[in-house]
């Protein structure tokens, strides 16, 4: 900060007059002996350089008859270099050694005004001058300051660790305010609270001490009355130390320093705080910046928290995920076992290996086999998801013709719709390209839309099986389903299967492919399904670079259509 | 008559193999641990054996890779039965040279069709 030296009306300008002339020292005390000037007039050198070095003068009017000039010039810009030299020249003509030394130059017989205006321009000259210069200091300071701030910010952005992010807080501090020692309790460094001690020298064990117990008084001081986040102890707290310079020691007392202090925290999450030290006072600017940083840094650290507290519940639930599967995986197989047994047994029985069977046995030996096959396909179906979604499903990719697997399919299951009284047609496009697939999961797929038709088709209606080539542009998918399924650019072989059965209602199309579908729960058991073959058939065809999908009225039928790309696996992955 | 050797610790599922099995003339040896089962088939040199993988003691894998890298046994066709279905697991039983894999639940029928089949 600066202060005008006009402005205070207090203060006396100082004027030394060096002569050894009586006359000319009489002549400017008379003029200076008034208004606001000190005045002193010497001619021995040596009083001369302990009065400069003693007291500065602001003007110095030089007499050039004095005999030791040369001398006194040069050491008189040594110790004053700001101050004005006012030379007092008896000859008209102005030796040109002088000018590099002088202010201004005064001539005899030259009068009051003109001296004392001559004085006044000089020193609002030097006035504004230093003005100027120390303006052009604070702005250099501030320039460092927000390049420091600057650097410290993209550091906080840079990162999602919270002990880096207190480091950098530090750093920051240490960048921006030049102190002796910082004084950090951070939560976030280590699981247990740590006071961290950034500092110029080596620390006593007596001052550590102190400023663990001044630590703990701050942090309570903090929560006066509320409940704290953590309870911190001086004699367990942990210290960490970064010392700039260990090889000098802290002599003097914490007390003759000036401090400040902030906490870190953002609403109610409270990361730690900051105390710093220095041995000369503060200025606002520098408390300014200290609360700056410390405020900065608490929102990344609530940003790393928030993250932690995701990363955290990630693991969590790929760990569910992972025990479900493997739950699922174990129960499997363990259900198959005795289920082997009671099949075997069944088998036995009903071969008539043991003896005859009654009709009315054999009707119930029946329906315990088809139980047993049903549960047999539920496992079979629980153990697909669960090895899908574990990604330890193996598939045995090769060139596959979807006619093959249609004909393959409709061979299998036309008895069962025959008993139904449905019946099962084909509308294949004759050559259709080869696509590369595990023809064994597209079986599996196709027999379970085959199978779902039969299921829900009432008697003498048709059940149509159609293929055919079609470009993706081609394809008509509805707005139910469009947002979830976006094919690749190129040519698919697309599948239909087509019933009159009693279809699905708008609302429920999407949710045909979840896990467990309830749709019309009473009448899919009625059928006996597990709600389990659309979501296997969805996963296996997207592991085919395919989708699913399908177009439905309520009472008038289903279209379930497929699609798989033409191109090869290994192009499109 | 050939002999058939059934190594199962699920006695349930030996007992109605071993009725189909002597059903369709096969001699049935059982056994319900995987010692047992290699312990009987040094003893009685069985023309085929039946194996299941998890078992006490010994599994159906070791019990095969005994019998297939002794020259004395190793001619003995080895039908592997087991709960398990995992892709690697097959490749382990193949590894053990077991000659065929069968996974729970089975058709008994195709047990012995299988059993005719490597037995003609």
């Amino acid at each position: 900060m600066n202060t005008n030296k006009f402005d205070k009306i207090l203060y006396m300008i100082k004027i030394l007059v060096i002569s050894d002339q009586k006359e000319k020292c009489d002549f400017f005390n008379t003029i200076f002996n008034k208004n606001t000037y000190e005045i002193s007039c010497l001619s021995d050198e040596m009083l001369i350089y302990d009065l400069v070095n003693a007291d500065t003068p602001d003007v110095i009017i030089i007499d050039t008859q004095i005999n030791y000039l040369k001398n006194l010039n040069k050491k008189i810009k040594n110790l004053c270099p700001n101050t004005i030299i006012i030379f007092l020249n008896s000859a008209s003509k102005i030796d040109k050694d002088l000018i590099k030394y002088a202010n201004a130059f005064f001539t005899d017989g030259m009068s009051e005004d003109f001296i004392i205006s001559t004085i006044n321009v000089n020193l609002r000259m030097k006035n504004s001058l230093e003005m100027l210069s120390n303006s052009n200091k604070d702005l250099a300071d501030s320039l460092y300051r927000l390049n420091a701030l600057y650097s410290t910010s993209s550091q906080f952005s840079g990162t999602l660790d919270k002990a880096k992010l207190i480091q950098y807080m530090i750093e920051g501090m240490d960048r921006a305010l030049s102190f002796s020692l910082t004084c950090t309790l951070s939560f976030c460094t280590e699981e247990e609270p740590v006071l961290i001690l950034n500092s110029l020298y080596e620390l006593s064990d007596e001052l550590i001490e102190a400023l663990k117990l001044r630590a703990v008084l701050n942090y309570n001081s903090l929560f006066e009355g509320k409940k704290l986040p953590a309870e911190i102890n001086s004699d367990t707290l942990k210290v960490i130390k970064q010392i700039k310079y260990p090889a000098s020691r802290f002599t003097f007392s914490l007390f003759r320093f000036d401090n400040m202090f902030a906490p870190v925290s953002l609403g109610d999450n409270f990361f730690g705080c900051v105390e710093i030290f220095k041995e000369s006072a503060f200025s606002p600017d520098d408390a300014t910046c200290f609360q700056t940083i410390a405020q900065q840094v608490a929102l990344p650290l609530k940003s790393a928290t928030l993250y932690q507290e995701i990363i955290e519940a990630n693991a969590k639930l790929a760990k569910l995920e992972r025990l479900k599967s493997e739950f699922i995986s174990i129960v499997s197989h363990e259900l198959r076992t005795p289920l082997t047994s009671i099949k075997n047994s069944l088998d036995i029985l009903m071969s008539g290996r043991c003896g005859e069977i009654t009709e009315s046995a054999d009707k119930f030996l029946s329906m315990a086999m088809r139980n047993v096959q049903r549960l047999s396909g539920i496992i079979n179906d629980l153990l697909d998801l669960s090895k899908i979604e574990a990604g330890k499903m193996d598939f045995n990719f090769a060139p596959t013709n979807i006619n093959t697997v249609i004909d393959y399919v409709k061979n299998a299951l036309s008895e069962v719709a025959k008993s139904k009284g449905l019946t099962i047609t084909i509308d294949q496009q004759k050559s259709l390209p080869d696509i590369t697939a595990d023809a064994q999961r597209l079986e599996q797929v196709l027999t379970n839309l085959v199978s779902n038709a039969i299921k829900f088709t009432p008697e003498n209606k048709t059940i149509t099986i159609s293929s055919k080539l079609v470009n993706s542009k081609d394809i008509h998918i509805n707005n139910s389903f469009k947002d979830y399924i976006k094919l690749d650019e190129g040519d698919y072989v697309l599948v239909c299967v087509k019933d009159e059965g009693i279809g699905i209602a708008e609302k429920d199309l999407l949710h045909a492919f979840d896990k467990f579908a309830q749709i019309e729960n009473s009448l899919s058991r009625k059928a006996g399904g597990t709600g389990l073959g659309l979501p296997i058939a969805k996963q296996l065809l997207e592991a085919h670079h395919g989708a699913i999908w399908c177009d439905s009225e309520l009472n008038k039928g289903s279209e379930f259509y497929f699609a798989i790309p033409t191109a090869k696996i290994e192009q499109l992955v | 008559m050939k002999k058939i050797l059934i190594v199962d610790d699920e006695q349930d599922i030996v007992e109605s193999l071993k009725f189909v099995l002597e059903a369709a003339d096969f001699t049935c040896y059982c056994a319900y641990n995987g010692e047992d089962g290699l312990r009987l088939a040094k003893e009685i040199m069985p023309d085929l054996i039946i194996l299941d993988v998890m078992m006490p003691k010994i599994n159906g894998y070791k019990i095969s890779r005994l019998l297939k890298y002794d020259a004395k046994y190793k001619n003995i066709p080895i039908l592997m039965v087991t709960a398990r279905s995992q892709e690697e697991d097959k490749l382990i039983g193949e590894e053990t040279g077991a000659d065929e894999y069968i996974t729970k639940p089975f058709e008994l029928d195709d047990v012995v069709k299988k059993v005719e089949q490597y037995l003609k």
